[in-house]
């Protein structure tokens, strides 16, 4: 993977406050040179205050922030080698689409023709060639949002971010940008930072995320991790669905865990499922609702067996919802299928054998 | 407008507020001293004779150099005020507001009253300059009210975005904020511009031995032979009313066509 590339950028134990509010409650983390890096989280998280720390927009109370080595306590926001782009995209509604794009340049000492030059090409990389003329605010939402970027990326920063940046698109046009923006990403080589509280966003573009709750990073790892070894309930909760069983922890050694939950009997897992420090008290399994398998006539389960009840049941065309009940368990789980052609949808109330393994369970103390 | 009884107050109103504006020109070109129907004759006598009024231009003079002086003092201080409230927080910003926008709702005749017992006191001479000083003082809330809605309106990441892009504070201001604010400050030049054209109380108090054109206009109503020709005088007041009427407004249009804003009304 990559993790051979230097940090680009650095928090050391960041605190802001707002008056008494404490917005940001120990940020210590890095984030590498080139890297799609994603803050995620729920509004309010601080999310963007962290976001703003980097460009300098917000002061920090305590820590430091780093970019490239640097410590930037003492570098204001026109200085740093960041560029961001807004929420609200912030294009300058008296300017042209050029304008727009060059207004950064405006310091520079190139001439005039280079100029122009570097906003053609800036525009063309974003898709926007020959819009040059036109009125900015006359574009589109997505075409704003081009504008937004090329006038971010021209400066060739060090790290660019980006703040909800499709939130206010329509799904299709954030999906397109989405696709956009990753490939935009890999021909310039830029640390983009983004900020999302949508998690599938979070989930698709980025190389590596940081799930915060108030104020502080709860875990920080790649897409995969994140989904199937989450830290907490909580982060298992944000990202995707998690079902949740309680359980008993049997017996702890230093690399097995034995472990048993009604609906699953007994069963071993290693200490990379196990999150949290034990605490004695209150422990549960979860799994997410695609690692279980409804068993049709016939077929045979790759590891464990469970019998239970179908108690509701939600078509979707290419996938099925089953909510069952676990012989032995109380509250009902969901199972997600792909639908098979030629086989039966189960109604509710079947009684059905289901398929599961350990591997793909998680426990949290 | 359903009930007929409610069009005809519309109309009655309608009728009250314009007819004597119409009655003007009618009675500047008409060919008699006595102002009263029916009509004499078509002259143009009325606006030659004030045409060769050496005091009126003197008024004249001075209201020009006091009006446009407040509308451009008022219009400054209301930019910084209006700035520091809509951008930063400081203690006791709303009392601080609310002694700047005061002068709004104190009666004209106090502040012209207290302005004078401070200036005789202190010694300063009464002249256009202390008109001006007296102006701007009630001007300036105006000039506040109009420029902080055009300051809120403002998006807050467009300077963010700008200073984010190695623009300073101050190039921030005038490549970003001032053309975006344009429409606002062109309607409070305008709109302290003629206030303080209007303004009798302190214009009349103040000025000492100045004359100022309100006075002045007042003054000759009391001699009968000289109405027709300060009808002729506001006649071309109103005509100058509206030719600069339209052109604010043709700014104010242009400004929002310009930056793609909705168009909220404006005051005309
Ligand atoms: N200027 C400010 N003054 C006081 N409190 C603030 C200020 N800016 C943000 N906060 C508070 O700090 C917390 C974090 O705000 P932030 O904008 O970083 O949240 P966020 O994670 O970006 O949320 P969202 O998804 O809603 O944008 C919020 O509770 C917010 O009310
Ligand atoms: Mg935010």
């Amino acid at each position: 993977m990559t993790t051979t590339k230097p940090t680009m950028i650095e928090f050391r134990d960041v605190h802001k406050y707002y008056g008494d509010y404490h917005a940001l409650r120990g940020i210590t983390a890095s984030i590498r040179a080139g890297e799609f890096f994603s803050l995620l989280g729920p509004s309010g998280c601080g999310k963007t205050t962290l976001l703003r720390t980097i460009a300098g927009f917000e002061g920090i109370s305590s820590g430091a922030v780093l970019l490239d080595g640097k410590d930037m306590s003492n570098v204001p926001a026109n200085k740093r080698p960041t560029n961001m782009v807004f929420q609200s995209y912030a294009i300058f509604p008296h300017l042209s689409v050029e304008e727009n794009v060059g207004f950064g340049l405006r310091r520079d000492s190139r001439s005039a023709a280079d100029k122009a030059k570097a906003v053609a090409e800036a525009l063309e990389m974003v898709g926007l060639k020959g819009y040059g003329k036109r009125a900015a605010h006359a574009l589109s939402g997505g075409q704003r949002q081009r504008v937004a970027l090329a006038r971010a990326l021209i400066l060739k920063p060090k790290v660019l971010l980006l703040d909800e940046p499709l939130s206010a698109l329509d799904k299709k046009m954030r999906e397109q940008m989405q696709v956009e923006l990753i490939r935009l990403q890999r021909q310039v080589g830029i640390t983009f930072v983004l900020v999302t509280h949508d998690q599938e966003e979070a989930l698709v573009m980025s190389d590596r995320i940081a799930v915060m709750f108030e104020g502080e990073i709860a875990q920080l790892a790649d897409p995969e991790t994140l989904y199937r070894r989450p830290h907490s309930r909580k982060v298992a909760d944000f990202i995707g669905t998690m079902n949740f069983l309680p359980a008993k922890i049997l017996s702890e050694a230093a690399n097995v865990v034995e472990v048993e939950a009604p609906g699953f009997g007994r069963f071993a897992l290693d200490a990379g499922q196990c999150m949290g420090a034990a605490t004695g008290q209150g422990a549960s399994v979860g799994f997410r609702p695609e690692t279980l398998t409804i068993l049709f006539e016939g077929q045979q389960p790759t590891d464990r067996e469970s019998m239970a009840t179908v108690e509701e049941v939600v078509y979707y065309g290419d996938m099925t919802y089953y909510d069952v009940r676990l012989d032995g368990t109380e509250a009902p789980v969901r199972i997600s299928m792909r639908n098979v052609f030629g086989r039966p949808v189960l109604d509710i109330k079947t009684r059905t054998r289901v398929a599961w393994s350990p591997g793909a369970l998680v426990l949290f103390r | 407008m359903k009930s007929p009884g409610l069009r005809a107050y519309a109309i009655g109103y309608l009728i009250f507020l314009y007819a004597p504006i119409l009655l003007l020109p009618v009675f500047a070109f008409n060919d008699s001293k006595v102002i009263a129907f029916p009509l004499s004759g078509f002259t143009t006598g009325w606006f030659v004779e004030m045409w060769s009024d050496a005091q009126l231009f003197n008024a004249l003079k001075n209201s020009m150099i006091i009006s446009m002086s407040t509308s451009v003092l008022a219009t400054t201080f209301g930019i910084f005020a209006a700035r520091a409230t809509t951008r930063f927080s400081f203690p006791a910003k709303g009392g601080l507001i609310g002694l700047i926008m005061l002068p709004l709702v104190l009666p004209e005749m106090i502040v012209a009253m207290s302005l004078l017992v401070v200036l005789l006191a202190v010694g300063v001479p009464l002249s256009i300059f202390t008109v001006i000083l007296g102006h701007v003082l009630i001007c300036t809330p105006f000039a506040v009210a109009i420029l902080s809605s055009a300051f809120q309106s403002l998006d807050k990441s467009l300077e963010e975005a700008a200073y984010d892009l190695g623009e300073t504070p101050l190039s921030t201001f005038r490549l970003i904020i001032l053309p975006l604010v344009m429409p606002g400050i062109i309607s409070s030049l305008l709109i302290c511009f003629t206030i303080s054209l209007d303004e009798f109380i302190i214009s009349y108090f103040l000025a000492g031995a100045d004359t100022v054109l309100s006075a002045y206009i007042y003054g000759q109503f009391r001699f009968p032979a000289r109405v027709p020709a300060m009808l002729a005088l506001g006649t071309i007041l109103v005509l100058v009313s509206i030719t600069l009427l339209t052109i604010a407004e043709y700014f104010r249009r242009r400004g929002i066509a310009k930056t793609g804003g909705k168009d909220t009304g404006g005051f005309l």
